[in-house]
Formats: structure tokens, sequence, C-alpha cells
């Protein structure tokens, strides 16, 4: 089509405004190119010849750590690595030093690393501009030798950088994690939020969860430096200093006292966990996890060998079994079957069912209980005491599977507690869904019922939710949200999160049958050894059947039972019973914890008037009453 | 008799190829010259060698169909161009963090590249139609949305430099079919609100972002009195963009926040790219006006210089050829867009006019964006240099571009 003379006259127009346009856009730059090479030219022509621009990344130290008491589980102290800094634009002469295999061969001996590797250190610096680090955390005796070979060794220094610290070692060290040099890997995902090589990032623990929160953020200064490497002048026109911003703080609802003690007493094991809550509010008292790693190592940097040692070892030191190792809950997750019970309205306390001759015949299999004896004639209250599988293989055939997986859902088993560690795994709370994906609908009985019952089968729980349903029937099912971290400084808005699970609820004289029996175990049932003088324990043996091997030795419980202010959980792999491997074991953290000794004031229990048992029942009743 | 004898070409546009031959000839000299520096990647110049013949070689196929043919495939070229945008964001190679290329083989290609073409052909197809009336919503609402769909999904790989020459084609298009200037510039205040609200945010007293905007808004009203209900939605939406992006980007988190700016500066922190300006800055200013000398430069030849023969090679010519190097190059853009302008001048058929203006818009966009950038004056945002920069796809692409603008020309007299 033609154009119509109307429109022939506007792109006259508006082809001349088009022209100017391009005129001007080229013309501003034809500006830039004489402010450049006319006006400036000697400017930059001298900063290309004797002087070069730096970039000197300014590291954020990285927050650090607390327990509740404001005790130090982390933090960075400064350290000295020594650094390969890239040559100005015209020293060749120096560059070609570099090169020479004299100069290698020197540096390598000094900084103890494969002469390949400074090699191409080196040429990642010269390519990139950015100085490399060849050792960090140099020690004294090499740091020496470089300042004494100083001036030979072209462009070798020493640069200060944080380095992460853990005063306690071993201590903690799973809930802790570690922080290590970021991965290339990592890098790449990470490129848009200013990750830069040899960058630390936490790999575990909270140093994982909080990474975020912790790290802060780097500065970075422009200097001038000259050809040999020393720094000249602050130029004018390069971007100005950017501080960098040290990362959050913070303050763990960890106890070290209790977390002492928790490590003191598992000393000895091989294999195992221990976890303590506060019953009040969710916050992680102690964990613990054995085999355990010391996470300063991690911080030198580890060698390929001792990583394979961790991560890969029978034992696999990095494991937390705390929140990843999975255990059949045994006899402990006859707290689960009983509340179950008393909710589904199927028992009261004082329900008895048909006695105990030392077993039961169900669907033609014989189901032994663990006392061979039999226990006789028991109400509810005496079978959680003594710990009686016949009773609970009754119990769960009237308690039927739905309400059984219901309860133990309620209390948040078998799905990950949300606890602020990564890796958590959820465990496994078999329900008819299960069930019938393994075995096809309808293609299952409910024989498995009486295992489920006493806490065996398929169930699979961690140390951690084995505290979690401690705590939580200590303080009458209210439910709640494991966490370490209490406090993140300059954060006020910090919380941690609600419970996702709704909690079990019961009538109060139903609770105090619970309570009475667990306090019944520990003073006349199977966990005397948990016993402490003065103090009221009330708590649950389990014992784990272990196809490849000897029992896992299981033990929850809680303290003061009148006002509950910690709840434990034990965990110790191929060790026999509860009662006798693992109850005394509490009896010994609560012992430390609880009774005064010469050397230190006893841990503080709730005073009366604070009961939070009693605070959370009050509060539990006052809706009810409109 | 000597007539008998004279060469006779097509009538081509002249001037338009020289520039772009000698461009793709300074082009070579200048990748060689950066490629040819110890420990660097070898070979990359015969490879770029063999790319400018091929460009050549696809000019040549380009220019010879008749644009009636691309004016006829317009949307299915459209529509292949946005289904690779898509398959390069689900299954395209990374590298920087972000996903620009798709690998077919032994060949990687950027489909933003190809999209821009596209998407001018599109719009082309669009506007040329006698009964169009841009002041009418339905009208001017289409092309506005083909627009959004490659600019999203190419700021989405995240390419930002690139992504901003899909709305630069757009505003071009508008003004060439005959948008009235008054609404053109209307339309586009929320846009420069929104981008000063962004650049001004961290500065103390930023919320004063809003004056400038309404002050344009004022002035645009009494100017080009547009009908009342337009200017009403206009308002409504600065009103809406002015309250709600302040909301917006304060309930955000730190991570989505600091993603906003890496795409607003897409190398990160600005240290990262400022560093690479600085360098580039050195280069060019020690150049000085007769420039160190083919071969010769120093800062490129410490591998100080980042990306010197892609994204940066313009301070390659700036150090080693000087100022006079680098005016003749910026002559040649400056003779290409102009030459380009004139085509869609004197071009009869309105599709051939639109396309012309399209494409020269994209290259003109390109080329200051990119020299701004390495002279330190524009955000480091990672396009090349047109003709000039080492990529393959890149340069194939611009010589499809000049191939059509030749297009135009060999058919200028056709309606």
């Amino acid at each position: 089509m033609q154009p119509t003379n109307q429109v022939r006259d506007l792109r006259q127009r508006r082809h001349t405004l088009l022209v100017a346009l391009a005129l001007a856009g080229f013309g501003v730059v034809v500006v830039g190119l004489l402010v450049l090479q006319v006006v400036r030219q000697e400017h930059y022509a001298a900063l290309s010849k004797e002087n070069w621009v730096r970039l000197e990344v300014l590291r954020a130290p990285r927050g650090a750590i607390f327990d509740r008491h404001g005790e130090l589980l982390a933090d960075s102290a400064p350290s000295f690595s020594i650094v390969f800094r890239p040559f100005p634009a015209e020293s060749a002469q120096r560059a070609r030093e570099v090169r020479s295999t004299d100069w290698l061969a020197r540096v390598s001996t000094l900084v103890q690393l494969d002469s390949a590797e400074v090699r191409s250190r080196v040429r990642f610096a010269n390519r990139s501009g950015q100085s490399a680090v060849l050792r960090r955390d140099a020690p004294f005796a090499v740091l020496a030798a470089i300042e004494e070979s100083r001036g030979e060794l072209a462009g070798i220094e020493v640069q200060v950088e944080p380095l992460r610290h853990y005063p306690n070692g071993t201590l903690a060290a799973h809930l802790l994690g570690y922080a290590g040099e970021i991965g290339a890997e990592e890098l790449e995902k990470r490129a848009d939020r200013g990750y830069r090589p040899g960058d630390l990032i936490g790999r575990t623990g909270v140093e994982r969860t909080y990474e975020d929160l912790l790290r802060g953020s780097d500065g970075a200064e422009y200097v001038v430096v000259n050809a040999m490497g020393r720094r000249v002048a602050q130029p004018r026109e390069v971007p100005s200093r950017v501080d960098p911003e040290a990362g959050h703080d913070l303050v763990l609802t960890l106890d070290l006292r209790v977390q002492r003690a928790l490590e003191e007493v598992l000393a000895g094991v091989a294999r195992g966990a221990a976890v303590a809550l506060d019953p009040r509010d969710g916050g992680i008292l102690g964990l613990v996890s054995r085999p355990a790693f010391d996470p300063n190592e991690f911080s030198h940097g580890l060698s390929r060998a001792r990583w394979r040692v961790l991560s890969e070892g029978g034992a696999n030191p990095l494991l937390d079994r705390a929140i990843q190792g999975l255990y059949p809950p045994g006899s402990t997750f006859k707290l689960v079957s009983m509340t179950a019970a008393l909710r589904g309205g199927v028992a009261v306390p004082q329900t008895r069912l048909a006695p105990c001759p030392g077993g039961m015949n169900y669907g033609g299999r014989w189901f032994a209980c663990w006392e061979k004896r039999g226990h006789g004639s028991l109400d509810l209250v005496g079978a959680l005491q003594h710990s009686c599988d016949v009773f609970f293989y009754q119990l769960g055939l009237r308690l039927g599977l739905p309400r059984l997986e219901q309860a133990a859902r309620d209390y948040g088993l078998g799905a990950p507690t949300g606890v602020d560690l990564p890796q958590e795994r959820g465990g496994l709370v078999p329900g008819a869904a299960y069930y019938d994906r393994r075995w096809g609908a309808g293609r299952w009985r409910s024989g498995l019922l009486l295992n489920l019952a006493i806490g065996q089968g398929e169930l699979l729980l961690t140390p951690l939710q084995l505290a979690l349903l401690t705590a939580e029937v200590a303080h009458d099912g209210r439910p709640l949200r494991p966490h370490l971290v209490q406090r993140v400084v300059g954060r006020p808005e910090f919380r941690p999160p609600r419970p996702a699970q709704p909690g079990v609820q019961l009538p109060a004289a139903s609770w105090d049958a619970v309570h009475q029996a667990m306090e019944l175990v520990v003073t006349a049932g199977t966990a005397g050894a948990a016993r402490v003088p003065g103090l009221r324990v009330a708590g649950k043996t389990g014992t784990a059947q272990n196809p490849h091997g000897q029992d896992h030795a299981l033990f929850v419980c809680y303290a003061p039972a009148e006002d509950p202010v910690i709840a434990l959980a034990f965990v110790v792999e191929n060790s026999g019973h509860g009662g006798s491997v693992a109850a005394p074991m509490a009896g010994q953290v609560l012992r430390r914890l609880f009774l005064p000794d010469s050397l230190q004031r006893p841990w503080p229990r709730a005073a009366a008037a604070d009961s939070a048992r009693r605070a959370a029942r009050d509060s539990a009743e006052a809706p009810r009453g409109d | 008799m000597a007539t008998r004898w004279r060469l006779r070409l097509p009538p081509l546009d002249l001037p338009l190829a020289v520039a772009a031959l000698g461009l793709t000839a300074i082009g070579l000299l200048v990748v060689f010259s950066a490629t040819s520096v110890p420990g660097a990647h070898h070979g990359l110049w015969t490879r770029q060698l063999v790319w400018a013949a091929c460009a050549l070689a696809a000019a040549w196929i380009v220019a010879g169909i008749h644009y009636r043919v691309y004016d006829a495939l317009a949307w299915p070229l459209y529509g292949v161009s946005l289904l690779l945008l898509v398959l390069v964001l689900v299954m395209g190679s990374s590298a920087m963090g972000a996903r620009r290329w798709l690998d077919l083989g032994p060949l990687r290609f950027q489909p933003s590249e190809i999209a821009k073409i596209a998407t001018v052909l599109a719009l082309a197809r669009w506007f040329d139609n006698p009964r169009r009336d841009l002041r009418r919503f339905l009208h001017w609402l289409p092309p506005l949305l083909f627009t959004l769909a490659p600019f999203a999904l190419v700021a989405k790989e995240p390419d930002l430099g690139t992504s901003l020459s899909f709305p630069a084609i757009l505003v071009a298009m508008y003004f060439w079919a005959g948008m009235p200037a008054g609404q053109l510039l209307l339309g586009l205040t929320p846009v420069f609100a929104a981008g000063a609200y962004l650049l001004m945010r961290s500065q103390p007293g930023g919320q004063w972002f809003v004056l400038p905007v309404v002050a344009a808004i004022i002035t645009l009203w009494a100017v080009a009195r547009p009908r009342l209900h337009a200017v009403l939605v206009v308002v409504l939406l600065n009103v809406a963009v002015c309250t709600v992006l302040p909301r917006v980007v304060d309930h955000l988190s730190v991570y989505q926040l600091r993603r906003i700016e890496t795409f607003l500066d897409p190398q990160g922190d600005r240290y990262g790219a400022g560093y690479q300006v600085i360098q580039s800055q050195i280069a060019i200013g020690s150049g000085g006006v007769f420039g160190k000398g083919y071969l010769k430069g120093t800062q490129k030849a410490l591998a100080f210089l980042p990306m010197r023969h892609t994204d940066f090679i313009f301070s390659v010519v700036g150090e080693e050829l000087g100022l006079g190097g680098a005016l003749t190059v910026v002559l040649l853009y400056a003779l290409l867009v102009l030459r380009g302008w004139r085509l869609a001048l004197v071009a009869r058929s309105g599709f051939a006019s639109l396309l012309a203006a399209g494409l020269v818009t994209a290259l003109f966009y390109q080329v200051l964006v990119n020299m701004l950038m390495t002279i330190g004056w524009a955000p480091v945002t990672g396009l090349p240099l047109p003709l000039i920069s080492y990529g393959g796809t890149a340069l194939i692409v611009n010589g499809i571009q000049i191939g059509l603008l030749q297009n135009v020309a060999l058919r200028r007299q056709e309606s």
C-alpha cells in the first residue's frame, strides 16, 4: 500500500526527530570518549603504567552463637592467611618472575602446598585480578618465614581473615554444625546472593539453617597499589568504601550445663543420641549425637582422607542421630497408646483387661510379653508402670489403627517436627494408607496392631521426636515446636515458629493418671535406675528390637514431676535394655542438674507459683467456661 | 563502450553495506588482538572468521527473498521464537547464574537474539494496516502484549540488557506507525515513575520521585491535549505505581530485594561490575588520541580487562586504536543507523518501512548501551557490540538484520 501524503508528512517530521536522537546518542558517546581519552588521558595513562586499581574485599565477620546464658559456642577469630596478589599492568618483569620454577618451588614449600596447585591458583588470580588464598590460618612458623623472605617473593602477602572458631570443640557439634569454604556448585547456585570463591558457608546444624542471618554482608574498597603491590593512595573517582556488615549473633535455647551433662553421660557410648527439651516452650536444652566430630577441623580446611573418614566411615560422625537417626520407639510408644485409649474412650485409668500370663494368642500366633512369668491382672496405670505388653496388645485391638495413628500424628510424630536444623527426618507412623500401599488394599490384618501398640513393627521415630512426645505429655498434651534459636541479636521481631500439630486433649484427671503411671515407672517400675533423691521423676523405658544386632536401649523422662522443666530422651544403639542402660544415664544427668554438690548450684526449678502446667490448665479451662 | 563493462550491482544501499562490512572487518581485527594474549583462548579468532563468512552468507540469502515472504511468515516465526525462549528457560545451559543459551549438538545459540527479529516482523505486520488507529485501545494494546511476552521471558533468564531492547523496539515502532507523540509519552509515564522510584528509593528524600512524574504528566496534558478518559487512566496508573510499588518493595524479604537489585545490576554486586568498568575506563583513557598501537594494549595484555573479546571489546578499540579508532567505529555505526532510518522513510511499502525502523532501533539501542557501558556511563548489562564482539549467533543475527535492511533497500520502489 502506498503511504498517503498525510502519512508521508508525518514520517518526514518524525524522521528528522529520529535523526536528531541518533546524533544525540552518538554525541554522548563522543563526549565520553573525549573526556576519557583527551581530558583525562594523562591520569588514566598513569594508572595503567605505574599504578593499578585493586578491589579489596572486606570480609564481614560471621555472627557469634551463644547459649541461653550467654556462654560462647561459636565465634570468628582473626587468623592469618597467605595470599598471592596479581601484578599491575606494566610490571611484566615481576609477572615473569612469578612464572619461574624457582619462585614456584619456594612458595610451595613455604605454604606446604603442591606446586601445581599453587600454579593454578596464581593463574586464576592473574586472570581475575583478585587475590588468591594459598594457605588459610597459617601457623606462626610459616608466617615468620614469609616475613623473612618478603622482599624476594613477589606477590606473596599475609592477610588477616576471620576464621570460624568453636571454643568447646566437639561439644554440641551436631547442633552447631560447621562452616566450610563454599564449593563451585553452590557458588553457581548462590551467585545472585553475592557469594565469592573462598567464602565460608554453613554446611550443617544451626550454621546452615541460619546461614542467611549469620553471614552478614561483605564490604569492599578500591585501593591503588604500586608495582610492588603496596597501597599508595585512595583513588578519587572510584566508588567509595562499603563497610562490611557483621552477621547477626544468635542466642540459642541451649543450656550449656545440660549439654555438658548429656555429653558426659554419653561419653562412653559408641552410637546413640540424647535430647533435652524444655517442655514449657519446646526449646532444645541439649542435643548430643554419638560419635561426634570437631567442627574446628573444617575451619582449617580438611584433607580429603580426613573428610572420607568423617563422612563415609561406618560410624558416620557427621550424621546427627538425634534428628536423622530412626529407631523403633519400643515401649516408650505406650505413652501414645495409653493417651489414645483414654481419648478414644476405649479405657479409663482403672480399666482392667484379661490378665497377662506372659503372652497371648492372636490369629494363631503367640505374642509374648517381655515378662515371661506374666504380670497377672493390671489396670491401665499398672500396665504402663510395668510396661505389660499383653495389656497393650489388647488395648491396641480395642483402639484400632486409625485412632492410634491419629494420636501419634497429633503429637507431631511421623513427620519432621520442624526444628530449625537441616535435614531432619520425619520417621514413620504407619496408617491404613501405608499398609494398603505396601501390601495391597485390604491384604493386611489387624495383627500388626498388636506390634504397633507396644512400639514395634514398622514404627520409626527420631530421638528428638521421643523427647517431643515426652515434653508434650509432661504438659497435658499441649503441642510444641522444638527449636534451637531463642533470639536473634538485632532482629527483635524474630519468633520461633508455632507448632503445626494440634496436640492431644484429655480431661485433667486422665492426664493425672498418665503422669502418676510414669512416676510409678521410676519409683516402682522398670526404671528404678533413674531415681533421684528429693526429685520426682516421671519416665518410660523402651527396648527396641533390632534385627541387625543387639537391642537399642531407650528411655524418656521429665522432671520435676509436679512441674516439669526438662524432658529427656536417650537412645543407645546396640546396648540392651532401656531400664538398665538408658535410665541410669537419665538419673545421672538429673542428679548433676538438680542436686546441690560442692561445685555448683543446682539447676533452677520453677517456683511453684508460676507452675507452667497449672497455667496451661487454667488457660485451657477458661474458654470452656463460656 | 566503457559502459558495457560497468559492474552492474543490484540497487543495494551502498553506504549501509560499507558501514556493515567495515565494522565487521574492524571487529575481526580487534577480536584477533583481544584473543592473541598469551594464555588466552586460542582458535577463537579462526572461529570468528568462519562465523563472519556465515553471517555474510546469511545476509545474502535473507536479502534475496522478497520481504513479502517474511510478512506472510511473521506470526509463525514469532510463535517459534517464543517457544525457543520457553525452551531456554526449561532446558537451557547456564553460565554466571543465567540461562541464555540453547545447546543444539555442536551449535549453541541465544534465542533472545532471534526473538528480537521475530518481534520486529510481527509488530510490522500488525501496524501495517490502513485501518489501524493507534489512538484506540484495542489497536494499541495487542502490540504491547506481543512485546511483553518475549520481554518477560528474556528478563526471566535473566538478561536485563537484551530484554530491554524489546520495549525500545516497541516504542520506536509505535512512534513510526504514527501514534500521537503526546499519547506515547503519557503512556510511558508509569514506566518512568517506576524507574524513578527504583533508582531513588535508596537515596534520602527519594520519595520526591513523584514530583518530576507529576510535572511530566501535567506538561504532556497541556501540550498534547489527549482525551480526558485517557488522561484519567494514565493518572490512575501512575498513582497505582506510586502507591503499590513502595509497599511491594517494603514487604519483600532481604533476599527478594537483593534479587531485584541483582536484576537491575546483573553482575551481582556493583563491585564485581565496578571492577570491570574501572579497568575498561583505564584501558580507553590510557589509549589517548593515537592509541597504544594495534596488538600493543597493556591492560588487555595481562588480562586485567575481563570479557575483553565480548562485551568490553570497545575498550580494546579505545586502548589500541585511540580516539581515532573509536571515533571511526562510532561514525560507522552512525552511518548505519542514519541510512537505516532513511530506508524507513523512503520505503514505499508500509511493512518494509516499519521493518526497517524496528531493526535499526534494535541495533541503535544495543550499540548505544554497550558503548556507554564501556566508558562507564551506563550500567553493566552484558550486551555485546553488534558486528564487532566475538560470538557466533550474535554475528549471524546481525548479518540477518543487515540482510533484511538491504532487502528493504533492494525493493524500496515497490509498494
